[in-house]
């Protein structure tokens, strides 16, 4: 399984240029490279490829709940929130669906997560609600999805700890770190929105 | 929908993070790792959501896992008896009360929904009021809204999580100033004259500074200063990092891990 990839790293990348196309600035390709440039190796095990998998899904989620948050918030600093979670996470999913890619491996996990919803461990956030963002009240859309991707985000933190524990790759693990890291100075960030 | 289980099933060593990420037949899910749970109070801020925010400082782990305070049913204390979150339970840290009206919305943020027997608040020990689960699956998002105006002033409120398949419960106590700010339900339209706590990390609490500043305004950013977290950089501004200087291209607050690196080129590219 995992002698099958050893030749991924000359593979050209399919996904490396779309990872930043939706933030121009005038050194734009510089970044795309860039960020296609972010290798994992040829090394990985099962739990590897099972939080990509699951957090390329999760992070599509999110992807969608932060666009809907950047056109709806009325609040500036939730929106710039949604908008730099936008722009990282959007880096982020390149990374994972190009590391899959050269892993030989499917870039999601479908809807697996779904799958499993009666028996208590699907992921905090289903399709629904992320639906129902976009049509519930203005007066009520800032509380509701600062709640909604609150759970979300720590989700995310929930599949790092798994890969901290179980993963065998050292770009991932490294990832699983800044995954943590990132989704909890966001979670601060939004308690003291939805708080404040 | 078949390809994960697929990729899966090929190793042997697949019980962990299959337990753990739900993908499992059955209901043994619901003993999932401490690591892994499952939910809190996050409006009005409980003392997890105080540690998790950093309005409250140095509380230990539970300021990364606010979700996790699960104990046997029946426990009456903010930790659920559980040593790993006494901090919790510690009357010495000067929690900051939230200025409410006597009608109170509760929101429980989950990361697992486990089924549910009911959510119980309790105010010194007398039940306020329970709501039935239906033994189903929550939503990820739950709100209740719970009548506390036989208990005006300062009070603290323990709600309480009780699972449907389990032993087990979720504890969050949330400190509260009842009747002391308008009678308006929502937290979106919390009274403006509470602000629970300071943003500096190691500040110490403070209980309902009237007319303090938002808790979310980051300081803005010197022009070509060393990069730091908790500094709101707008598109165009200039930080140095590890010797390199860098340009935003993307407003953000900024957190760890967002300094500047290949791994955030969507915030800040070389210059």
């Amino acid at each position: 399984m995992k002698r099958r990839v050893v030749l991924s790293l000359l593979v050209p990348l399919a996904l490396g240029a779309c990872g930043t196309a939706a933030t121009p600035a005038p050194t734009a390709t510089v970044s795309a490279n860039a960020v296609a440039e972010i290798q994992a190796g040829s090394q990985f095990n099962d739990t590897d490829v099972m939080f990509l998998q699951m957090l390329a899904y999760h992070q599509k989620q999110g992807l969608e709940m932060t666009a809907t948050a950047a056109s709806r918030s009325k609040n500036p600093q939730l929106k710039t929130l949604a908008e730099a979670v936008q722009a990282t996470e959007k880096d982020e999913l390149s990374m994972m669906q190009a590391w899959l890619t050269q892993w030989g491996k499917p870039t999601t996990a479908d809807t697996a997560a779904s799958l499993h919803a009666d028996h208590g461990g699907l992921p905090a956030t289903g399709p629904a609600e992320i639906k129902a963002l976009k049509t519930v009240s203005a007066a009520t859309f800032d509380t509701a999805f600062l709640n909604l991707f609150l759970a979300h985000q720590h989700n995310a933190i929930e599949m790092a700890h798994l890969e901290t524990a179980d993963g065998s790759n050292p770009e991932a693990k490294a990832f699983a770190d800044r995954v943590r890291e990132s989704r909890q100075g966001e979670v601060q960030q939004m308690l003291k929105l939805m708080n404040s | 929908m078949v390809r994960l289980p697929t990729v899966l099933g090929m190793r042997r060593k697949i019980a962990y993070p299959l337990v753990a990420l739900g993908m499992t037949i059955g209901s043994s899910l619901a003993v999932a790792s401490p690591a892994l749970a499952h939910g809190y109070v996050s409006t009005p801020p409980s003392r997890q959501a105080l540690c998790a925010s950093g309005a409250v400082a140095d509380c230990g782990q539970i300021q990364f896992e606010p979700q996790s305070v699960e104990a046997p049913k029946g426990r009456q204390s903010c930790d659920g008896g559980v040593s790993t979150w006494s901090v919790l339970s510690d009357e010495s840290r000067n929690w900051p009360a939230k200025s409410v009206g006597t009608s109170v919305n509760f929101t429980w943020v989950m990361t697992a929904r486990h089924r549910t027997a009911d959510w119980t608040y309790y105010v010194g020990g007398t039940k306020v009021a329970s709501i039935s689960g239906g033994n189903a699956q929550p939503d990820a998002v739950v709100s209740h809204t719970i009548d506390l105006s036989k208990f005006p002033g300062k009070h603290t409120v323990l709600a309480v999580w009780n699972i449907g398949d389990t032993a087990n419960a979720f504890y969050s106590c949330v400190d509260l100033n009842i009747g002391g700010g308008s009678a308006s339900s929502s937290p979106t339209t919390a009274p403006t004259t509470s602000a629970p706590a300071t943003t500096a990390p190691t500040a110490a609490p403070t209980t309902s500074a009237p007319g303090a500043a938002p808790t979310t305004t980051a300081p803005p950013a010197a022009a070509g200063s060393a990069w730091a977290a908790g500094v709101s950089y707008k598109t165009g501004d200039v930080v140095t990092y590890q010797g390199v200087r860098y340009q935003c291209r993307q407003s953000h607050s900024s957190i760890n891990s967002w300094e500047p690196s290949i791994y955030t080129l969507a915030l800040w590219l070389p210059l």
